[in-house]
């Protein structure tokens, strides 16, 4: 139906205008500026905080892992090892840790995490072992594999 | 064992309001069949002039949760106990972490001087060990 003369009859008014604007708000009130307080430019910034706290949670899948990649890069150096050596290593002598439980270790159990870096570096040096000494020796006792069938 | 920690129901409302209705059909029906069935949770029934019917929860760890019941079935009321029933008092907020440790670290927390040698271990030509 269309109010031909509605300035005029003002029938039906709008009497919750008051309750749809805090609804914007109360999601804009920790910004900083007049975007906290004024309805028009609150409401952009707050459909674009929504937009990127929605891309956002793809992100933080890929920020915590490099997150954890540069702690357990620096935990490994104090030790002596490289990132991509230790985690080859780690990996092949079937440690499966993934980043964040090694990133926790190093940080609250420095001693385990030792003991892990002492490990990569022994495979290491039977890896370098078996690749030299052309098949003569004997395999290393931390390069054996366990089968779980 | 279970522990309920609804402590109690305190539902208030109006005996001639018209969105007491629901509250006053609650009351008159299902309210001795719901206390039956949670005997833990003491239910206060009171009536009051003005205002809109509520339904107060008190929790073990002290949050007060109000619930409007203004205009609600009989049944509608019933779910609404039965779910408050089977809460806790914790905020309903996001659970920033599911894990949460007194204790996080058994070994002592990394700093900076963890593995750095330290004075008494310096193997020098001549310092030793002590």
């Amino acid at each position: 139906m269309v109010f031909l003369s509605a300035p005029r009859w003002l029938r039906s008014r709008l009497t919750d205008r008051f309750w749809r604007v805090q609804e914007v708000l109360k999601y804009a009130r920790h910004f900083r500026g007049r975007k906290n307080r004024c309805y028009k430019l609150a409401v952009r910034s707050v459909h674009r905080a929504f937009v990127k706290a929605t891309k956002a949670r793809r992100q933080k899948k890929r920020i915590l892992r490099a997150l954890w990649i540069t702690r357990i890069g620096a935990a490994s150096l104090e030790h002596g090892l490289k990132y991509s050596a230790f985690i080859s290593n780690l990996m092949k002598s079937q440690v499966e840790l993934n980043r964040k439980v090694i990133a926790d270790l190093a940080i609250y159990e420095p001693k385990t995490f030792k003991s892990l870096a002492a490990l990569a570096h022994r495979r290491r040096q039977e890896g370098f072992l078996a690749a030299l000494g052309d098949g003569k020796e004997p395999e290393g006792i931390f390069s054996r594999i366990v089968h779980h069938y | 064992r279970y522990v309920r920690q609804l402590q109690r129901l305190q539902l208030l409302f109006s005996p001639t309001a018209a969105d007491a209705r629901g509250a006053r059909q609650f009351v008159e029906e299902a309210a001795p069949d719901f206390a039956r069935q949670h005997p833990d949770v003491v239910l206060y029934v009171s009536t009051r002039s003005s205002g809109a019917p509520l339904l107060l929860a008190e929790y073990l760890n002290g949050t007060v949760r109000e619930e409007l019941i203004a205009s609600k079935t009989s049944e509608e009321i019933v779910q609404l106990a039965t779910k408050l029933a089977g809460q806790s008092g914790l905020d309903i907020i996001r659970i920033r972490k599911p894990f949460h440790t007194d204790n996080p670290s058994v070994q002592g927390q990394w700093h900076p001087l963890t593995n750095k040698p330290s004075a008494l271990t310096v193997q020098g030509p001549r310092l030793q060990p002590q």
